[in-house]
């Protein structure tokens, strides 16, 4: 009997961590489900989906898109920064990342108003159906988001700041998912 | 592990933005059809890579790398599919 323990398993080259992954692939799932069910279900009915899209505002879910990806890139220097043990400027940025994940919200929350103010709500089509869960369920995982940047800026550590980091390119991954799909698929 | 095929973040994020105004271009054009639509996909397919390949870090893991590029190519194939679905028939 050998007194060599080998610890090693085939995630060990996964970067980040273990549990966050299994956390980002149920995620995708979900997601992945949602927009999959949004894509057939159009094909009943292509011309009101059409129409219902053209009440979305395009150019604003456009400039929402380039406002989270900007802060993931944040989010990446921040855990490039964790690496070196620059705490002061892993704060910074995470600030940054998490303040613009705060604008995406407001613009976010500028649309439903809009919405609402044409009288578009959860019944108007099945588009604003599948429109309000599937952006709904991912503004509230940017909230969560926000609150774990603001968890990991706390103690700035490097393993802590790259799992904070790995959430936040999620709500990443599933936006640039969501928003052609939703928004641009004419 | 290899970090030779891992861009930096910044690189990541001007690819990201270069996408992302294509796609919002091709949309604000008011073309409609399928090669808009599928060409909006394919752009997405992009982003969607690189954040998993240079944001997750899966760059550094060449076989976790392989299957979540599988599974999304699978993933993205199935969408264009429903969208020639719904735009051919339509």
């Amino acid at each position: 009997m050998s007194d060599t323990l080998d610890d090693s398993t085939p995630f060990d080259d996964l970067p980040g961590d273990l549990m966050m992954w299994v956390l980002i692939v149920s995620e995708l799932l979900v997601f992945g489900a949602g927009l999959m069910a949004f894509l057939a279900v159009r094909i009943t009915d292509p011309a009101g989906f059409a129409e219902a899209q053209s009440h979305l505002h395009r150019t604003a879910a456009g400039i929402n898109t380039v406002v989270l990806v900007t802060s993931g890139w944040l989010a990446a220097l921040a855990v490039q920064a964790a690496e070196v043990g620059e705490r002061t400027r892993v704060r910074m940025l995470l600030a940054g990342a998490a303040l613009l994940g705060v604008v995406f919200l407001i613009l976010k929350g500028v649309e439903y108003a809009d919405k609402a103010a044409q009288g578009i709500d959860f019944e108007t089509h099945p588009f604003f159906t599948f429109y309000y869960l599937l952006t709904g369920f991912h503004a509230a995982h940017v909230v969560a988001g926000i609150v774990i940047l603001g968890l990991v800026a706390w103690r700035a550590q490097a393993r802590t700041v790259e799992v904070g980091a790995q959430f936040w390119h999620m709500v990443d991954l599933v936006w640039v998912i969501l928003f052609p799909i939703i928004y641009l698929l004419g | 592990m290899s970090r030779s095929a891992q861009i930096s973040p910044t690189r990541a994020w001007i690819v990201l933005i270069l996408f992302s105004m294509g796609s919002t271009a091709i949309a604000a054009t008011g073309l409609s059809g399928l090669v808009p639509a599928l060409a909006i996909l394919v752009l997405a397919w992009g982003k969607a890579r690189v954040i998993l390949r240079h944001y997750l870090g899966l760059a550094r893991a060449l076989g976790f790398s392989r299957g979540f590029s599988l599974v999304l190519a699978i993933y993205m194939i199935l969408a264009m599919a429903l969208t020639v679905a719904a735009i051919g028939g339509g």
